[in-house]
């Protein structure tokens, strides 16, 4: 933070928190490459991906191996926030509070004209709340599902075995969806608003510039360097 | 002989019959051309035969009637065929034995289907002919030589030439319910036995390529809607089994060099090959325990609640398999709605950065 404060700019993110972000889109990317060929098979573009991969054999081998560490990564991470927030070192500044559901719709009323101040947001606003939780719940999901698809001798031992072609269907859908949202709403909030154009870079670099962390986080700024 | 003289001869036996045959209607029915007629003089004798290397002997009769009807009567004359016995005939050469002279004297084929013919040559029965099986089937003993006839009207026969060796699979095949209808019916639709082993280029059924590449086979006529239609039968499970995982493995593998393909379970596991029963007439009960008794030769350990994993090729519905019918619903509702709702939120973020500034 000390270093930083001399040009400009502040710590926003830890290395922890860049880390998982750098595997996130490692891994992210992968299970899309080896997904989605396997979601349309029969689509040319995905045999042409399938067939410069290895076949559909290394496809399947690679998107389980992905799939494990991503398992891994969503476990540690859900393992240190909890920990963090219990042994009270970091605080749970992702928790949804009724203050969001507010900002929500101020934020609407500020760009339809109702209002002419847009909310002020804390360390995260509510965008990016919906974007963790949606990574969060849709992450559980795509594990269970995956696992269920991966072991479907075992599972049909313990549970219904129709869960298994139930579990292909969510899988398959559910793994849309989070594209879907990385591509709209990740990628055109984190490179195509006038804040962040060309790309934001505070998740690769751990640092913001002040002067954007009071616009678009003002009451964490307020909170840091008192108010204005 | 070239091609010309073929033709020129041919026609002329075509004339010769259409003027027997129009002179002689009624009192002898069908005549051969004069050359061929020229020949029958001697090969009309029923108990001509000549003696063979190994014994026995083999008959020179040729029945003219027989030969008029098939499809080369009125084609081609004897010489055309029988080439080396133009001149200096008899000659008093003979042959090892009788199968020796068949195939030697098949190639004659060639002259004129030789595409067909160089498409045997890479069959399984050209491989065996190869390797010294002298039983391995040529030309004629399909397609027969003097009696021809033409095989796509007469697709009953061909399978029956095949019933020659393949006595038990043919026994098989005409107590399914495709060789039913064919060999009883004389159904033109159901398959027969080259309709999935391929006419000329035949190949062994036993590798892994062929199972990989049988669904297609099944789905030529099974995917055919309004084939299917005619018999009250779903076009469904083409799609059903191709979405399937083993469905995409095998669709995906089958071009693959063996070492990259796997054994997975296609149609002929759960139905049968030869001996196809319908579902419907089987019973559901007896199709469960087919499927469960096929998922089992792979899925070691399997539960008997397993083969409930797959769904029969049947759509997900309320009625069969509602779980999976209701999280397609609810996928199909929600992503929708997600998705123009975040959009909208971006056009509204866009719409204040353009006006409000």
């Amino acid at each position: 933070m000390r270093e930083g404060e001399a040009d400009g700019f502040v710590v926003r993110f830890s290395f922890w928190a860049r880390f998982q972000h750098a595997v996130i889109i490692l891994l992210f990317g992968l299970l899309v490459l080896t997904g989605m060929p396997q979601k349309w098979p029969y689509v040319e573009a995905s045999r042409w991906v399938i067939e410069h991969l290895g076949g559909i054999f290394v496809v399947r081998w690679l998107h389980r191996a992905a799939g494990i560490a991503f398992s891994a990564l969503l476990v540690t991470h859900l393992a240190v926030a909890i920990g963090g927030v219990m042994t009270r070192r970091t605080q749970p500044a992702m928790l949804l509070s009724r203050k969001d559901f507010r900002d929500a719709i101020d934020n609407l009323r500020y760009y339809v004209g109702y209002i002419e101040v847009p909310p002020k947001f804390g360390r995260y606003d509510y965008r990016q709340k919906f974007e963790y939780w949606g990574l969060v719940f849709g992450a559980l999901i795509m594990v269970l599902s995956g696992f269920i698809l991966y072991f479907p001798i075992f599972v049909s031992r313990v549970l219904p075995a129709e869960l298994i072609p139930a579990a292909k269907v969510m899988h398959s859908y559910e793994a849309l969806l989070a594209f879907l949202i990385v591509l709209i709403w990740h990628m055109a909030g984190a490179h195509l608003t006038p804040e962040s154009f060309p790309m934001d870079t505070s998740i690769f670099t751990g640092k913001i510039r002040k002067e954007k962390l009071r616009r678009e986080h003002t009451l964490e700024y307020e909170d840091r360097f008192g108010g204005q | 002989m070239t091609r010309r003289s073929v033709a020129a001869s041919g026609g002329l036996a075509l004339a010769a019959v259409l003027l027997v045959g129009l002179i002689g209607r009624g009192a002898a029915a069908q005549q051969p051309p004069e050359s061929v007629a020229y020949c029958l003089t001697c090969h009309e004798d029923r108990d001509l035969s000549l003696k063979l290397k190994d014994g026995s002997s083999m008959s020179l009769y040729v029945d003219p009637r027989e030969f008029v009807r098939s499809v080369h009567g009125t084609q081609l004359i004897c010489t055309d065929c029988h080439a080396r016995y133009d001149q200096n005939h008899p000659s008093g050469v003979t042959f090892p034995s009788k199968r020796a002279y068949v195939t030697g004297a098949y190639e004659t084929c060639k002259k004129c289907h030789f595409d067909t013919y160089t498409r045997t040559l890479e069959s399984v029965h050209y491989e065996l002919l190869k390797g010294g099986l002298d039983a391995a089937p040529v030309c004629t003993d399909c397609h027969g030589a003097h009696n021809i006839q033409n095989p796509h009207a007469k697709r009953a026969m061909v399978s029956r030439s095949c019933a020659t060796c393949h006595v038990a699979v043919y026994q098989k095949y005409s107590h399914s319910v495709h060789g039913k209808a064919l060999v009883e019916e004389d159904n033109q639709d159901v398959p027969a036995c080259a309709s999935c082993h391929t006419h000329h280029q035949i190949q062994q059924p036993g590798t892994t390529r062929f199972r990989l590449n049988s669904p297609d086979i099944c789905i030529r006529c099974h995917g055919d809607q309004r084939l299917m239609s005619k018999y009250g039968i779903s076009t469904t499970v083409a799609q059903t089994y191709l979405s399937d995982f083993h469905g995409v493995t095998a669709s995906l593998t089958r071009g693959a060099p063996e070492a990259r393909q796997q054994v997975v379970v296609t149609c002929v596991d759960c139905h049968g090959a030869h001996d196809i029963a319908s579902p419907k007439l089987k019973g559901k009960e007896a199709m469960k325990t087919a499927v469960a008794a096929t998922c089992a030769k792979c899925h070691k350990g399997a539960s008997p609640a397993f083969p409930a994993a797959w769904l029969s090729h049947y759509e997900p519905s309320l009625r069969h398999a509602p779980l999976v019918f209701l999280v397609d619903l609810a996928y199909r509702i929600f992503i929708p709605f997600v998705v123009i709702g975040l959009v909208l939120h971006l056009l509204l973020q866009v719409f204040r950065m353009s006006a409000g500034r």
